[in-house]
Parts: structure tokens; C-alpha cells; sequence
């Protein structure tokens, strides 16, 4: 068993756009993050989407 | 992509989550990693595996429109960058057979000796944020789908679109790979549908049919397409702008409700019922099925494992003033998975339920972290060899398909300086920047030119990738051959390769003049000031507060509460003013907030990190004036209710009988005994939405839907009519619209053509409007008439000046970002949130005062900021202290001081710079220079722009 | 002789903070426009030297191009 301790640190499942996002907001103010993904990479659904709404903006 | 980078993010992926167990602050969580069967450390994501693979595998990354094999990466920017094996597909996993790959594989990174491991963690807070299921497979088959190639999905759709798709973003029908004509989008499947047990509305699918049809219509602009629809809600910042761009363009937007689609000749025909009760039918080339969001289809193991409770349609359950807390303290959640939204709304979630995570873990902030560290910059010798490497990227077909990339390659060839130079598929993947770094250390470069996006939204990258390979991070010089070049000569792809041409040229002449800077940091007062003490306020300020930062709140008003104060619950029936009185009470006690009423920032002065803000404060008669240094700004001066004189073109007098939403809100909470009386109409866009404000407010349908019930809960017999154009009950709403209508209330589509008609007798008003299942005009005198006014924001203009931060056209403030930084203004160190931003709802208020927070308490935390090195220098055995930078200055930036001998020398403020170069290019004597904007760089490349010109 | 058409040469001074990230809004909407124009990004035109200008027109230049 892989035993893992570090204080001051978060745990977050899914590691789509929202779990990115957190997991970087987390880091940047000093914590340490777990980012628990299921599949083979990150990037969940938004990497399957070619450009965004409204403005059309390329999406990776 | 950024979150590969981060030295404090640890990815664990094929890692499944199975059980949690302690209490906030100290949770252990039980997970177990499935092999990969590859060494991510050694795979190099070559690919050579994957071609070698003998079994063919349906690609789920592009849904099944296209094959892979089992040993496979999903998409080339994956992080981690590594392939892996499918074990459920593999044949030597499967049937111990093959394994052709193990010596395929150079790198020697296949491991078919790998076991599962099982991994514990002791954390401090736990975020969900699985994101969201597929909706079941017989709410789409009922419109042929599965049944016919040429029905697809709109995420399918996407993937055709796509330049990384299955047809390389050629709009192809799988039927017979000819191109389709006509196309139709079918909203609404597997949402507002309780036949498939999803009532609620999915938020997204208007948003993403209009972004799907415009890209079609940009690959072929002869194409038809109509999307037949219930109600478009595009009622996010900017979106109904969008829809009336798409109308512009071409693409039919009908309202009607889609029967089936059968197989026609070559064709699909379409069955469609409109609101006149119409049945027609009409014949496609394509279906679109634009396909809500479900709960994840492991929701309820998550729930259980995660001990949290969900909702009645599988997503997790949160309280309307907690929106990202679930029912175990300590497990946050944020994304689809709160409820199915869009992306702006699932970043700035992801923002605000960090913030939560934070504040609750604040003590031991900082003690597991790990300091990223870069190798040692070489200094450079004097008499340097200059060194550039040259990267052209093709940006997947963005650039590619217009600029010929390879022929942009050989161009560089033997140009001077140039060393190295070659192609990048999409240069911005983690493992193109590897291959970067590498090329850095191989050929010994000490300057690099990456010709592809803008250096607005990718030098950050760039500039880390170099200084990871030890160059100094001012030594990239990005050429933008996408956005200004590819883009934009879509259709002249010679003169665009020729224009990439000379613009690589004058990067690459600029790069021969490119020095190192040294990197700058100013120190951060730990102090935040937040304007405005409405719900959005409040809520910003307890939660800096909470982690720790001494927090300024100005409030204008009296009372602290703001427009919230006149509004009594939310739709389902929570009421504000306990909640008002709780946070007002919470915000007084904190011992980090002080509290400023009756008060107004009236000027401001510095930069993010270090401002210094003047708030004027009138009690009664007597001013005070008090100077407040912080660190950061949170914008939360929220916004009212408008009360247009003129609604659909015609003057209206509020009174007894006509009055706002608000209003009947108010009216409907008190006791007055004929408070719902026999009948009612309600306008919904009464001056919204191009009739006097240009956008949609949002709330109102809500509150329209609320109020109704609420007439209904007090007086059953009371008749309800509401006039609407688009009913936008988004989200789980739709059930309180659904209830509405089994209750009786009377919904009234009305169009742009036949407005209703007010003749407003300001006691006894009268309404004439077209019924399109009567098929023709009624006239109403109701006892009272509803107007549902929409939102304004409050004093944005004023604030706009002191700030310096932008206003869109509608005077909202305008976020850095629309997607990715929602909460953020272009101006560093200024956060946004609440009805300043947009109208919106009380619980999005919230997560985004939230997110707002957890921004801003970024610069605090890390107690200083960064400083651009492009900023000027003064040489002072040049500087002759004439004095005329100061005079010009638009920042005070720079000043004159008297040196060792008491000579007037010019000097530089950097932390105060924005680097525009006004003194530069007025000091007389050229004694300044500007960091990577030096006379000599400018000068070398309108030099090499005369090359091209002079070679003609 | 053929009669050849006039297509000018510009030379372009683009502020970092407006015109150029316009010009970037206006490859996201794929707004198209004639290929005649080379940039040169910097962070304010109040960065411009005249002699930038002169040199420019020095260098073959048919128009100058400030936008900021």
C-alpha cells in the first residue's frame, strides 16, 4: 500500500475542466492536491470540445 | 493543461476512488491505481505502439466515430502524456496472446508486470467534481439514433467538426461520406423529458447547438440548417447576442416539438407538431440530437463512498445559500455534478469550493507544499554566439490548413542566427514542450522563436518552458502566424504562407537582439477591500476573512444586505431575510472584516499588491475621509431592478395595478387580504432582451414562475397568464415551471411581430395579445398587471474611471476571460463578482462571491507579485536629466533623483511600469530602454520587413 | 505590358493591450482581411519613435499603420 501523508493538503475526484481548475486555485494558495481521475488522462469533456460559446474560442 | 505543470498537483490517474473515512481537516481516502501497463515515466508518446497493435478498438475519445486500438493515447495534448492499454481490449490481457508491442516499443516503457495499487491519503478537505453521465440511450433512439448513421449526437457532431476529428474537421455523413446540405438540431433530448426521468433542464444544449451550427456554417456556408427548439435559453452573459449573430447567418431557428425521424429516400424526414398545432414534416441530410446532461453514472457509488447525500435526479444534493457544500462537511463540490451547467459557471465552482477547501485547512497552509525550482540561468559571455532554434507549429489544421507550414520550415533555413529549426503539430502539448527543452539542450540554443497563437494567451508557456531549460524567460519571441495570419487569409492560403514568411523572418531578426532580463518581485499588503455589503459582499468578505486576511467591506447603504433586502425567498421557498440577518450578523463579529457603511471608495492609487484607496464615509452631516492600503480589490457593488417608463413601446405608470415583479414579490409576502386577487398577466422581457435593455436578465422567468405558484399557493382559483418569449426556468427551475402548468397557470409564447398590447389606464390596465392555439387576439383586464423588468447594475460607470477596469456595452463589468477567468478583470489584482458582472440568481451570486474570494486571496497567500521584466530602464552615464520622461509619464513611473555627484539622473519605478515605452521614445538622448522592446529589436525588424519588400 | 494591380505593402504598429488583441478577437471570429498587413506588437504605440516611422517608409514601406 502506497501510504501518503502530507499536511495542508486536498483531495479532488474528477479531473475534468472543474477539477483543473480547483486543483490549480488550491496550488497557487498553498496547498497540496491529489487529483483523482478515473480514465487513462485529465481534461474530461471539455477536451473532446472543439471551440466555445459564445465567442468561439478554441477550447484546450 | 496547466495543472501537468504545477509541482503541487499529483495526477493520479486510472485511479479509482473507494473509500473515505475521518473528519475535515483530517480525512483518509482509500484509492487503487489500474495499470497502465505502460511506464508513463518512459513512454515518450511516439506512437510507434499503436500502429503496431493488430485489434482495432472504437474510439471513445472521438465517440465512436473513428478507430484506435487498444494500446492508445487519447488526444496528442494529454496529460499525463503517455499511452496506455485498454485491458478489456488488449490481446495479450485478454488471451495472453501477441505482444507485439514490448519490442515495438524503443523506449522500452511497456510493463505488462504491473498490478493495481493501492494508495491511502490523508487529506484535509475533498472536492467531487466528477462531472456529468450520459443520458439513457432510448431518450435518443425514440429520433432514430442508433437506428440511422446519419442521426448523430451533438457531442459526435462536435468530434466531425473538430480539426482533430474523425474526418479532419470535414463535415462528412457517415452513411456515405457525402457532404450533408441540409441539417436539423433537435433540442431538449434527454432533458425536460420525464419519460426518461430527466425533468430538469440541462442548461448548456441551446449554448452548444447555435456554437455547433455557426462552426458548421463556417465550413460551409451554403449549408441549411434549422434548430427546432421549445425555449432557446441563452440567457448567459453575452449568449443571446450569440443567437442573434446565428440568426444573422443564416441558421432557421424553429419552435416546435420534433414527433420522430424516419429514413427517406437517401434522406432523414423529420416529424415536427408546432404551437399553432401544425403537424409537418420536412426532409434532412442530418440530425443533430442536442443531448442534455445526466448525473454521473457511478453517482450513487460516489454518494455512498463519499458518505453525501443527491438529489432526486442523481446529482448531488446542496442547499440554495450553500451551493457547493454537500451534506458531509468537509466534501465540497463543484461542476456538472452540483447540477448540469456550462463551463464559465464550472471554472468559477472549481474557484469557489478551492476557496472553501482552503479556508477550512488554513492552518496548515503552506506546510505540504513544494517550491518549484529551475535550473541555474547561464549568464551570458559578452561575445556570445547567437543561437536561435525556430518552431513552426501547425496548430492540428488551424494553421496548417491555410499557411504551409513545411514550406514556412525551409524558409528558415540559413537565416541568420538560426541553428535549429522545425515543425510542432500543436506546439503548446506538453510533450512538444519536452521536445523544446531537449532541442534547447542539444543544440545549445540560447534563443528561441515559436512561430504560432498569440504571445497574448501562450508566452506564459513559453516563457516557463525556457526557463525550465535553464534561458532566461525573455529569450521567446512568439510569431503569430494563427490569429493574425491562418485565421484571418482563410481563403488565400499563398499570400498567407508569404505574410507567415516575413513575419517569422522579423521574429527571427528581433530574437538576434533579445537579452536577458532579470526577474522582479514587489511584496503584497496582505489586506483585501471589497465594495459593496450585498449578499455578494458579504459572502467574498467572510470567506477572506476565513482564511486568514484582514478584509476592508464598504458599503454605501446603511444596512448591509443590498438589493436582496427586497426580494422574500428563492423558488424553492427558502427565505432571504434569516439568511441576510445571519451573514450580516457573521460579518459584523469577524474579527478580520471591519465594516464601513454609509462609505465610498472615491479614489484609488498603486498597482495589485499595493494599493492605496481613499473611502469617503457620510454619517448624517459629517464626511470622514480614511486611506486604506491592500492588496486586492473585490468588485461587488451589485445592481437593481429597472423600472423602464416605456415597456414594449408603450409608457407605463406603476401603481396598485401595474407593477414589477419585485413588487408583486413584496406585495405577495405581506398579509393584505386581496394580495393574489381573481386574475393576473405577467409580461415577461418588459424591457428586456432588445426591448429597452439589450440583454436578458435571467431571473426573471424564475421569479415570474415563483410568484405564480406563490398566487396559486394563496388564491387556487386565481387565473394566471404569463407572456414570454423564451421561458428560461434553466436548471432544476424546470420543475417549478412544470408544477406552474399542472397548477393551472396559462403560458403565452408571444413574438417580435405581435407584441402584446398595454393600454395603460393606470388603475385598470388592459392587455391585448395573440393566442397562437386560439390563433387569435385576446383582451385581458386583469386586476393587476406583472411587468418583469430585468436587472441593472449599479454605479459601474463611476467605478469603471477609478478602476480603470472595462464595462461591456450593457455598463456590466467585463471579465479578464469569459470562460477561463471568470471572475477576474484584465486590471491585476481587481476580482469581480455578483449582479456588477451579470444578473444572475442568488445561488450563482454566492459561488461566484466565493470563487471572487479564492482568486484574490492568490497574491495575498503568496505575499508578493511578480513583476513583468518588459519594463524601461534609464542608462545613467546617458541620462541627462531633462526631465521630459517624468513630464510624461502616465503612471509616475519615473522620476528624477539626484546621484552620488548631484546630477539629475532619471529612474525607474518598476513595480509601477506598465512598460508603454512613451519615455523611451521621447528621451533625446536614447538613454532608455525598454525591455523587450529595445530601439535596436524594433529597428531590426522593420528592417527585415524591408528585406521582403526590396527582394520584390 | 499586363496592368498590374496596386497591392500596398503596410507596416503595422499594433499596442499589445488594444489593437493586437483586437487583432486576435478578429482571427477567433475568422474576420477576414486583406494579407497586406506585417505587424509589430508592442505594449503601447506611445512606444513609437517617428524615426520608426520614417525608417519604415525608408525600408519600402507603402503605408504606416498605428493602432493603439
Amino acid at each position: 500500500m502506497l501510504d501518503t501523508k502530507k499536511v495542508g493538503s486536498v483531495m479532488i475526484v474528477g479531473g475534468g475542466v472543474t477539477g483543473m481548475q480547483a486543483a490549480l486555485d488550491l496550488a497557487d494558495s498553498g496547498y497540496y492536491v491529489y487529483l483523482v481521475e478515473k480514465s487513462g488522462a485529465i481534461g474530461g469533456a471539455m477536451a473532446q470540445l472543439d471551440k466555445t460559446f459564445p465567442t468561439n474560442d478554441c477550447s484546450l | 493543461m496547466e495543472a501537468g505543470r504545477s509541482p503541487n498537483i499529483e495526477i493520479l490517474s486510472n485511479t479509482d476512488f473507494l473509500e473515505l473515512s475521518g473528519k475535515p481537516g483530517n480525512f483518509t481516502a482509500k484509492l487503487r491505481r489500474r495499470p497502465r501497463y505502460i511506464d508513463a515515466d518512459k513512454c515518450t508518446a511516439c506512437g510507434m505502439c499503436t500502429q503496431y497493435c493488430p485489434r482495432h478498438l472504437v474510439d471513445s475519445y472521438n465517440e465512436g466515430l473513428a478507430v484506435t486500438r487498444p494500446i492508445h493515447i487519447d488526444y496528442p495534448q494529454a496529460v499525463p502524456a503517455s499511452y496506455f492499454i485498454d485491458p478489456e481490449q488488449c490481446l495479450h490481457l485478454k488471451h495472453g496472446t501477441c505482444k507485439i508491442c514490448v519490442p515495438v516499443c524503443r523506449a522500452k516503457a511497456i510493463d505488462f508486470s504491473q498490478q493495481p495499487e493501492d494508495i491511502s491519503l490523508k487529506v484535509g478537505a475533498v472536492i467531487m467534481s466528477p462531472g456529468f453521465g450520459r443520458v439513457p440511450d432510448e431518450a435518443l433512439s425514440k429520433y432514430g439514433y442508433g437506428k440511422h448513421p446519419d442521426v448523430l449526437t451533438s457531442l459526435e457532431f462536435e468530434r466531425l467538426l473538430c480539426a482533430s476529428g474523425p474526418f479532419e474537421g470535414e463535415l462528412l455523413r457517415l452513411s456515405d461520406c457525402k457532404h450533408p446540405k441540409k441539417i436539423a438540431f433537435i433540442q431538449c433530448v434527454g432533458s425536460r423529458d420525464l419519460t426518461c426521468g430527466n425533468g430538469y433542464c440541462s442548461s448548456v444544449c441551446c449554448m452548444y447547438a447555435i456554437k455547433e451550427a455557426m462552426v458548421a456554417k463556417e465550413h460551409e456556408p451554403e449549408l441549411e440548417i434549422t434548430i427546432y427548439y421549445m425555449d432557446m435559453r441563452t440567457q448567459g452573459k453575452g449568449f443571446d447576442a450569440a443567437r442573434t449573430r446565428a440568426e444573422a447567418k443564416g441558421i432557421k431557428f424553429v419552435r416546435a416539438r420534433v414527433a420522430d425521424v424516419m429514413p427517406w429516400n437517401e434522406q432523414l424526414k423529420l416529424t415536427y407538431s408546432t404551437l399553432e398545432g401544425g403537424h409537418l414534416f420536412e426532409p434532412f441530410d442530418m440530425v443533430v440530437l442536442s443531448v442534455g446532461l445526466d448525473a454521473p453514472a457511478d453517482a450513487r457509488k460516489l454518494a455512498e463512498i463519499g458518505g453525501f447525500e443527491l438529489n432526486n435526479y442523481d446529482f448531488c444534493q446542496t442547499g440554495g445559500f450553500t451551493p457547493l457544500l454537500t451534506s458531509r462537511p468537509g466534501v465540497v463540490v463543484a461542476g456538472a455534478f452540483q447540477g448540469p451547467k456550462d463551463i464559465p459557471e464550472s471554472v468559477t465552482q472549481s474557484s469557489g469550493a478551492a476557496g472553501i477547501a482552503a479556508a477550512l485547512i488554513k492552518q496548515d497552509r503552506g506546510k505540504g507544499v513544494v517550491i518549484k525550482s529551475y535550473p541555474a540561468e547561464q549568464p551570458p559571455a559578452e561575445d556570445e554566439e547567437i543561437r536561435i532554434g525556430v518552431f513552426v507549429c501547425h496548430c492540428g489544421v488551424n494553421i496548417a490548413s491555410v499557411v504551409d507550414v513545411p514550406e514556412v520550415d525551409r524558409y528558415v533555413e540559413g537565416m541568420e542566427g538560426v541553428v535549429y529549426h522545425a515543425q510542432s503539430l500543436y506546439s503548446c502539448s506538453q510533450d512538444a514542450q519536452e521536445v523544446i527543452k531537449q532541442k534547447i539542450k542539444e543544440h545549445n540554443l540560447n534563443r528561441v522563436v515559436i512561430a504560432a497563437c498569440s504571445p497574448r494567451t501562450h508566452e506564459p508557456l513559453f516563457q516557463e518552458t525556457l526557463k525550465d531549460a535553464g534561458l532566461n524567460r525573455c529569450l521567446i519571441e512568439m510569431v503569430n502566424i494563427r490569429d493574425q495570419c491562418s485565421w484571418v487569409h482563410a481563403n488565400e492560403p499563398e499570400a498567407a504562407t508569404q505574410k507567415a514568411e516575413d513575419l517569422v523572418r522579423m521574429g527571427v531578426a528581433k530574437s538576434r537582439h533579445s537579452k536577458p532580463l532579470p526577474e522582479q518581485t514587489v511584496p503584497v499588503t496582505p489586506r483585501a477591500l471589497v465594495l459593496g455589503g450585498g449578499i455578494a459582499g458579504m459572502t467574498a468578505a467572510l470567506n477572506l476573512a476565513d482564511q486568514g486576511f484582514e478584509t476592508v467591506l464598504v458599503e454605501r447603504e446603511k444596512e448591509l444586505g443590498g438589493h436582496l433586502r427586497n426580494l422574500h425567498a428563492t423558488l424553492s421557498g427558502e427565505p432571504f431575510a434569516k439568511m441576510l440577518k445571519q451573514t450580516a450578523e457573521q460579518v459584523k463579529k469577524h474579527k478580520l472584516i471591519k465594516l464601513l457603511t454609509e462609505s465610498e471608495l472615491v479614489q484609488v492609487n498603486g498597482f495589485v499588491g499595493n494599493f492605496n484607496s481613499v473611502i469617503k464615509t457620510t454619517k448624517g452631516k459629517k464626511e470622514s475621509e480614511s486611506t486604506i492600503e491592500h492588496g486586492v480589490i473585490v468588485i461587488a457593488t451589485g445592481g437593481r431592478e429597472y423600472r423602464p417608463e416605456k415597456v414594449l413601446e408603450q409608457p407605463v405608470k406603476y401603481s396598485a395595478a401595474i407593477l414589477t415583479q419585485t413588487d408583486l414579490e413584496q406585495r405577495l409576502a405581506g398579509s393584505g387580504k386581496n394580495r393574489a386577487p381573481a386574475s393576473v398577466v405577467m409580461i415577461q422581457c418588459a424591457g428586456s432582451r432588445g426591448d429597452d435593455l439589450a440583454y436578458c436578465s435571467k431571473v426573471c422567468c424564475n421569479q415570474a414562475v415563483k410568484n405564480a405558484l406563490q398566487i396559486k399557493a394563496i388564491n387556487p382559483e386565481s387565473q394566471v397568464v404569463v407572456l414570454y418569449r423564451d421561458l428560461r426556468t434553466y436548471g432544476y427551475a424546470e420543475d417549478a415551471y412544470r408544477e406552474a402548468r399542472e397548477k393551472g397557470v396559462l403560458f403565452v409564447p408571444y413574438g417580435m411581430t405581435a407584441k402584446p398590447a398595454i393600454s395603460a389606464a393606470d388603475k385598470a390596465p388592459k392587455v391585448t395579445y395573440y393566442d397562437p392555439l386560439l390563433r387569435e387576439e385576446v383582451t385581458l383586464a386583469p386586476d393587476l398587471l406583472v411587468l418583469s423588468t430585468g436587472m441593472v447594475p449599479e454605479g459601474t460607470e463611476e467605478l469603471s474611471r477609478l478602476l480603470k477596469v472595462p464595462v461591456n456595452e450593457d455598463k456590466f463589468f467585463l471579465e479578464a476571460h469569459v470562460k477561463l477567468r471568470p471572475v477576474e478583470l484584465p486590471v491585476s489584482g481587481v476580482y469581480l463578482c455578483g449582479l456588477a458582472h451579470s444578473p444572475k440568481p442568488v445561488d450563482e451570486i454566492i459561488v461566484q462571491a466565493q470563487a471572487a474570494a479564492a482568486k484574490a486571496a492568490i497574491p495575498l497567500v503568496k505575499g508578493k507579485v511578480t513583476v513583468e521584466p518588459t519594463v524601461s530602464s534609464v542608462d545613467p552615464s546617458l541620462c541627462i536629466g531633462c526631465g521630459i520622461c517624468e513630464s510624461l509619464c502616465p503612471y509616475q513611473a519615473i522620476r528624477i533623483t539626484k546621484d552620488k555627484d548631484n546630477k539629475r539622473k532619471a529612474e525607474t519605478i518598476t513595480a509601477s511600469c506598465k512598460g508603454c515605452g512613451i519615455c523611451a521614445s521621447h528621451c533625446p538622448v536614447f538613454a532608455i530602454s525598454m525591455g523587450g522592446f529595445t530601439d535596436e529589436q524594433i529597428s531590426a525588424q522593420i528592417k527585415a520587413f524591408g528585406e521582403a519588400t526590396n527582394k520584390e | 505590358m499586363a496592368k498590374q494591380e496596386f497591392s500596398p505593402r503596410i507596416l503595422g504598429f499594433l499596442c499589445n493591450w488594444c489593437c493586437y488583441a483586437a487583432a486576435d478577437s478578429a482571427g477567433v471570429s475568422r474576420y477576414q482581411y486583406p494579407p497586406n498587413l506585417r505587424t509589430i506588437r508592442v505594449m503601447c504605440t506611445g512606444r513609437l519613435d517617428p524615426a520608426f516611422v520614417f525608417r519604415g517608409f525608408a525600408e519600402g514601406a507603402d503605408g504606416i499603420f498605428t493602432g493603439g
